[in-house]
């Protein structure tokens, strides 16, 4: 046990202690935080100049309602603040009228064009002559938005606002319906997201919680994607140092001290530590960040424990594969290609995740959720779905996880008994079931 | 130094990897408090006995057995055993001392601060205790190992090919250090390719080639068995060639002087009379075969792999 555990604190310092650990510990808060800090900013920094856009409107009908909702925003609509704080941050919209100046229609749209190509305007609209009106041919209905820039969009969702508004103003009056009427007609049904009632201490039936989808689903997939992240930072390093061991010649001199199984076993223990030491800084981070944000009765308090212990298996589970993938090639290009089948157990959860949190009760989710290789991240994340999971399927979880680990860790440590000296080839997948079938 | 308890007792054992055997129904004994060498050519079953030794490899199911410290069944990783293999690293970003502390630990030495010391000081390397593995030179790096494998003071320690690599300074430095473990009463066992050391250094010598034991006692009950049929001549004569002369074997040209190798029947007379009448002899010298003679007797007659033998270290180095 001593040498286990002189061996497992070699290996959490080594992993612990370097640059790498601290950038990836820093790494993921800093580009989350870093996000939301750079979209805040550049929200605010957007070209204020004017855009003059040029209107030929066929109906005759709608130009003026443009113009008039242009000006009313460029008077209110583009500032942000009060009194002296008042800061434009978004362009005005001037609006000019143009005329068909040809018989030909493509000239106009040409002569147009080419104003825009010259930067005398931003862009222009062409109404057509029956857009109030276009009868059975919807084509005939639409508005032409031409310019030289597709992906700014900002005029063009505006004027599609004011000239729908107008347009459906202008065919209700036809049909001598008034917009009030319409309004009240036309009004949505909304359906809420309840949860269920039950009773309080004093027997009386409290109200319904109106459950917040959002923090549904973000919740259990936070905690599956920190699974996930932890896992991979955490237990793929176990394959490039028992690769370096490896490469380096400092196996041998190790089992001089200790037996391959007792170096495999510290080695995994050094890197549940380090996982652990991971978790606990995100997860106490996530808990101060909610709380401060003040959605703190949505943290999953009641999961904590259960998260430590399906993640440390996980972490024991895929590390003990790694570790045996590592003593069995010769190099880091071997270990990758060994990897890619691993790897897809370990991200298999993310293909489904939607369906099960979507349907955390259906059978199809329980079966998926007791797969050992994905019962970690898919039973947190099926408990995390409220009302949560019978307490039998967890607990079955990690028993059935407990057993495959046992097996992945003696597995993997009569691998890497014949592995790790063995220099200059590395094993194929045949050779290593031999190793673990015969020891 | 009592000689009748053996520490390592080895019966008939065999190791084969796949088709090829390895190690071939060896026998062997080590007594305690002796320095045993293991000497043979490259890929004759050294490192693979060594390791067996140690427990890293299991020989083949059979009747042999090994017993290390009076024990058939422990784990290779027992405290009582300080190895040195022949394949050897360090971790490269560990600091010197955090090193030799690790290995400390893991041998089970509670106060190891003045131990460490004390190697590093006789080993000069008390400067280089805060670098960095990477920093060092391969010498030097090769001193942190060994200390690393006799830091807790084992009752055997192994060093399988110590001195490949080290300048004869440092090779001297170290070859005083596992004297002076055998002084505190440590047996140890090391593999060379370096003759010279072997005879300076051992006083059992075993050497093992294509998996099997061809010698195994003390210098001296080796040259005894390999006989008196070496002399050493200079004769001065333009008509000398020795390789004319009845009853000589082979004839190894010095510069200096000849070693000739005699067939068991000619008569050491007979052959000064032979060699007067080719010339002046000024040199005429009866001599034991040295162990490197004796190695390439065994191990030869190829030349190319002879050459590997006799110059270790520019092997290693290149």
């Amino acid at each position: 046990m001593r040498r286990i555990i002189v061996v497992a604190v070699r290996e959490y310092q080594a992993a612990v202690k370097t640059k790498a650990f601290i950038i990836s510990i820093l790494a993921m808060p800093v580009f989350m935080g870093g996000g939301i800090v750079v979209q805040t900013f550049m929200r605010d920094r957007v070209d204020t100049t004017d855009k003059k856009i040029a209107v030929l409107d066929q109906t005759g009908r709608l130009y003026d309602a443009v113009a008039e909702a242009a000006r009313e925003r460029n008077e209110t609509g583009i500032f942000r603040g009060e009194g002296e704080a008042r800061k434009k941050i978004r362009p005005r919209f001037l609006i000019e009228q143009a005329e068909v100046s040809s018989d030909d229609p493509a000239r106009t749209v040409f002569e147009l064009s080419e104003r825009v190509r010259n930067d005398q305007i931003f862009a222009f609209v062409i109404i057509g002559p029956d857009v109030v009106k276009p009868g059975d041919d919807p084509t005939r209905a639409r508005v032409a938005y031409h310019s030289n820039t597709p992906t700014y969009d900002d005029f063009k969702n505006w004027a599609a606002g004011v000239l729908n508004r107008h347009t459906q103003q202008l065919r209700f009056q036809a049909v001598d319906l008034e917009p009030e009427v319409v309004q009240e007609a036309t009004q949505r049904v909304p359906v809420a997201n309840l949860g269920l009632v039950s009773l309080d201490e004093e027997g009386r039936i409290t109200e319904a919680e109106e459950s917040n989808q959002i923090a549904n689903m973000l919740v259990p997939m936070g905690l599956m994607m920190l699974m996930f992240m932890v896992v991979m930072v955490s237990a793929s390093p176990l394959m490039q140092s028992v690769v370096e061991e490896k490469m380096q010649r400092i196996a041998e001199v190790l089992l001089g001290s200790v037996t391959p199984f007792q170096l495999m076993l510290g080695k995994l223990l050094g890197i549940v530590g380090v996982s652990l030491t991971m978790a606990t800084i995100y997860l106490v981070g996530a808990f101060f960040a909610i709380h401060q944000a003040g959605y703190g009765q949505f943290f999953p308090t009641h999961l904590v424990w259960w998260f430590v212990l399906f993640q440390a298996m996980a972490v024991l589970l895929y590390g003990s594969i790694f570790a045996a993938i590592g003593a069995s090639v010769s190099d880091m290009k071997e270990a990758q290609n060994l990897m890619t089948p691993v790897m897809l157990l370990v991200i298999a959860p993310m293909f489904v995740w939607l369906n099960v949190v979507k349907e955390p009760l259906a059978t199809s989710s329980v079966v998926m959720s007791l797969f050992p290789p994905a019962t970690p991240m898919l039973m947190i994340l099926r408990q995390a779905v409220p009302p949560g999971v019978p307490l039998w399927q967890p607990l079955l979880g990690v028993g059935l996880v407990i057993v495959t680990t046992m097996v992945c860790v003696f597995a993997a440590g009569r691998i890497f008994r014949v592995g790790i000296l063995m220099q200059g080839k590395g094993a194929n997948i045949g050779e290593m079931m031999r190793w673990v079938l015969r020891g | 130094m009592n000689k009748s308890v053996s520490v390592v007792d080895i019966e008939t054992i065999t190791k084969t990897f796949g088709q090829q055997t390895a190690v071939d129904s060896l026998s062997l004994s080590v007594p305690e408090g002796s320095i045993y060498g293991f000497i043979g050519p490259n890929g004759s079953g050294k490192t693979t006995t060594l390791r067996m030794i140690m427990r890293i490899y299991h020989p083949d199911p059979g009747p042999g057995r090994i017993r290390v410290l009076g024990e058939e069944s422990f784990d290779a990783a027992n405290d009582r055993i300080g190895y040195l293999p022949e394949e050897r690293g360090l971790y490269k970003k560990m600091r010197v001392r955090e090193i030799l502390r690790f290995y400390a630990e893991l041998k089970g030495l509670r106060d190891f601060k003045p131990a460490v010391d004390g190697w590093l000081d006789r080993l000069d390397l008390m400067d280089a205790a805060n670098k960095r593995v990477e920093a060092l030179s391969k010498g030097m790096a090769q001193k942190v190992q060994f200390i690393s494998a006799v830091l807790a003071q084992p009752e055997l320690v192994i060093l399988d090919e110590p001195f490949t690599g080290l300048d004869p300074v440092n090779t001297d430095v170290l070859r005083e250090a596992v004297l002076d473990l055998r002084r505190r009463g440590a047996t140890v066992i090391f593999s060379t390719h370096d003759m010279g050391v072997a005879e300076k250094m051992c006083d059992f010598i075993f050497m093992i080639f294509k998996g099997r034991k061809v010698l195994d006692g003390t210098l001296e009950s080796i040259q005894e068995t390999y006989g008196q049929d070496t002399v050493r001549v200079s004769v001065e004569g333009n008509g000398y060639d020795p390789h004319t002369i009845d009853g000589v074997e082979k004839v190894t040209d010095f510069g200096r002087f000849q070693e000739l190798r005699i067939t068991p029947e000619t008569d050491t007379q007979d052959l000064l009379s032979a060699l007067m009448r080719c010339g002046r002899v000024t040199h005429f010298e009866l001599a034991r075969p040295s162990l490197h003679d004796i190695f390439v007797r065994i191990a030869g007659p190829d030349t190319q792999e002879t050459a590997e033998q006799t110059t270790p270290l520019e092997a290693d180095d290149a």
